[in-house]
């Protein structure tokens, strides 16, 4: 017993740690916007400290003295009153402290507002294999308590209600199904928003798997001249494999644009075919060309499905009307020559670096390289304004 | 064959100093590995150069950490650091040779782990997902894990007599039980800053270990005369 004694004698900071200085309540509570909250702190009587010595501060701002009440010789409480929403997720500090300043006990405060009902919930499934949805927040967006989602599902007439699992896909509020979905039977879906002040639901969107689905890009989409026709080129590309096996007629849709200009021109009514000519064009002049894929009747449905996302640009020039006369005399086409001759050396230079000599020499090439003058333009003026925005 | 090989090995003798240098070697080798940690043979200096690099790095992350963290916290942040918490590892390295002061830079690594995985764990329910809290916390723990290998192997190769205990000698790993958040906040706060406070002091001894221990011809049988 002695021994035990002079050991807590001796051990003052365990004992001090082993027992609180001060006890706050309540205790991280969650709280609405604009409410009110009466806090207590009861320091040990051991401590010997006189409640009218404390004060109180929250977030680091010293509460006045007449917000206070003196509940016996060792509590003291405060009254707030309109509390505003928590400056940060783990809680605004509400701080009792004794007359030198140190800290007797904290409490964290999350103040904010139930969530309100999700809204805009979409899925999509990519091949039929999986689904993917999304939905935005409802009202003005999280409130300042922290909010879990929760994405549900079950099939409409039968089976368990699940959970989505998977929130890790890098964008927030979104949710991946990635296997073990049902087809011809229709899915009610849902999400339930949660925070320490309450619960909203969406609203439940019913969909079969098949009528959202959507695709990859096409692939090994060509763009070629049509002769010596100056104003046409020919778009090939081949049908998405992933749904090759399914039965369905796509659609796609083209777009293209000239090489300095950032406006597409949409050509809609392409149908299942995979090839296109694209007339009316400009002579001598590139074009960016990108197809995208809608799979349409999926097992025999004939609803169309949800876009793809488009193919990488693929270039490609119209001929020139007239060829270049060479040895002319004329001054203009000797300005032409020169021109041409800078952006030849130009063009060798980069097919040398990049194409591994000029074995494989085609206009397809050329066109790549001008794809590629475009990129790195780009890219000189994002890094000027980026430099521009750093000396600002 | 064998009448190839008698013909080879009369030239062979094998020294006093061999036989002894492979005994040790080999008795080294089974030592780095009883361990749990294989250990490569490397020459002294450079073994302790690669760790003193590490523990400048890690400290120089340590500043930004705690930097970060007080920010994370909310206002008032800066008090909760100076409260005093039990089973929290001190930053403090003892010791009076060179074993033992390497042993508790060992210990301390070890015992500083399941705090700052602890902390990361509260921080995860605290902050937002992007928080760049939560990865800087992750960073310092797996390189202090490194770390703590590093000089476990170098310990071992310079000590190979002197077994690493099982548990650590400076004190309890014990991680405090479930708290309340303000709790949590100054539990954090007080974690980050005596691990930036250890690593500080690690970054001296291993200069000052390094100028003890590694000679520059230092050999196991030099290394075996210390004892």
């Amino acid at each position: 017993m002695i021994s035990m004694l002079c050991l807590m004698l001796f051990v003052p900071r365990v004992f001090s740690s082993s027992t609180q200085v001060a006890v706050i309540f309540p205790q991280d509570p969650a709280l609405w916007m604009g409410s009110s909250l009466t806090a207590t702190c009861t320091v040990s009587p051991e401590r010997g400290l006189h409640a009218n010595t404390m004060y109180w501060t929250l977030n680091g701002k010293r509460l006045p003295s007449s917000t206070y009440g003196l509940l016996s010789t060792n509590g003291l409480s405060v009254t707030l009153h309109r509390l505003n929403g928590s400056q940060q997720q783990s809680g605004d500090n509400l701080v009792c402290h004794s007359r030198d300043g140190h800290v007797l006990a904290g409490s964290c405060l999350y103040v904010g507002m139930p969530p309100e009902k999700p809204v805009n919930l979409t899925c999509w499934s990519r091949n039929t294999k999986d689904l993917s949805c999304k939905w935005t927040p409802g009202g003005r967006g999280e409130t300042f308590i922290k909010t879990k989602y929760t994405l549900k599902y079950k099939l409409r007439w039968y089976g368990r209600e699940r959970e989505c699992e998977d929130y890790s896909t890098g964008k927030r509020y979104t949710c991946y199904i990635p296997k073990d979905l049902a087809l011809f039977t229709p899915y009610e879906i849902w999400v339930e928003a949660s925070n320490q002040l309450g619960t909203a639901t969406s609203d439940v969107i019913t969909l079969d798997i098949l009528d959202v689905v959507t695709t990859d890009p096409p692939d090994n989409v060509h763009v070629s001249r049509v002769g010596e026709l100056e104003d046409q080129l020919t778009v090939r590309w081949g049908s998405p494999p992933a749904l090759k096996d399914f039965l369905f007629q796509a659609k796609y849709q083209i777009r293209y644009r000239l090489e300095d200009s950032t406006e597409w021109k949409l050509v809609d009514d392409v149908g299942n075919q995979t090839s296109c000519r694209l007339a009316g064009l400009r002579e001598g002049t590139v074009y960016f060309v990108q197809v995208r894929c809608n799979p349409v009747g999926i097992y025999g449905s004939r609803k169309a499905g949800i876009w793809s996302d488009w193919s990488h640009p693929t270039a490609a020039s119209t001929p020139h009307s007239e060829p270049l006369q060479s040895g002319s005399c004329d001054p203009k086409s000797g300005e032409q020559n020169s021109t041409l001759r800078r952006e030849l050396k130009q063009f060798f230079g980069w097919v040398r670096k990049h194409a591994c000599g000029c074995s494989g020499m085609s206009i397809k090439l050329y066109d790549q390289w001008r794809v590629w003058l475009q990129k790195s333009h780009k890219t000189r003026n994002h890094v000027g304004i980026h430099m521009e925005q750093k000396k600002n | 064959m064998s009448g190839h090989v008698k013909n080879m090995c009369p030239q062979l003798t094998i020294s006093q100093a061999a036989r002894t240098l492979l005994s040790l070697l080999l008795v080294a080798a089974i030592d780095s590995v009883s361990a749990g940690v294989v250990c490569r043979k490397q020459p002294c200096g450079s073994s302790l150069q690669r760790s003193l690099k590490l523990t400048k790095l890690i400290h120089k992350e340590s500043v930004d950490l705690l930097k970060t963290y007080k920010l994370s916290q909310g206002d008032m942040s800066e008090l909760f650091c100076q409260m005093s918490i039990n089973n929290v590892p001190d930053p403090n390295i003892s010791g009076l040779d060179p074993s033992e002061r390497m042993l508790s830079i060992y210990s301390h690594c070890k015992a500083f782990l399941p705090h700052l995985k602890r902390v990361t764990e509260q921080q995860t329910d605290l902050q937002p997902p992007s928080s760049s809290l939560l990865s800087k916390l992750s960073t310092a723990h797996n390189r202090t894990n490194g770390l703590a290998n590093q000089i476990n192997c170098i310990y071992q190769t310079l000590f190979p007599n002197l077994p690493i205990p099982p548990e650590p000698v400076d004190g309890p790993t014990s991680v405090p039980p479930s708290q309340n958040v303000f709790q949590q906040k100054v539990y954090g706060c007080v974690v980050l800053k005596r691990f930036k406070e250890f690593l500080s002091r690690v970054t001296r001894e291993l200069r000052t270990l390094k100028s003890q221990v590694c000679t520059r011809r230092t050999t196991f049988a030099d290394t075996n005369a210390l004892f």
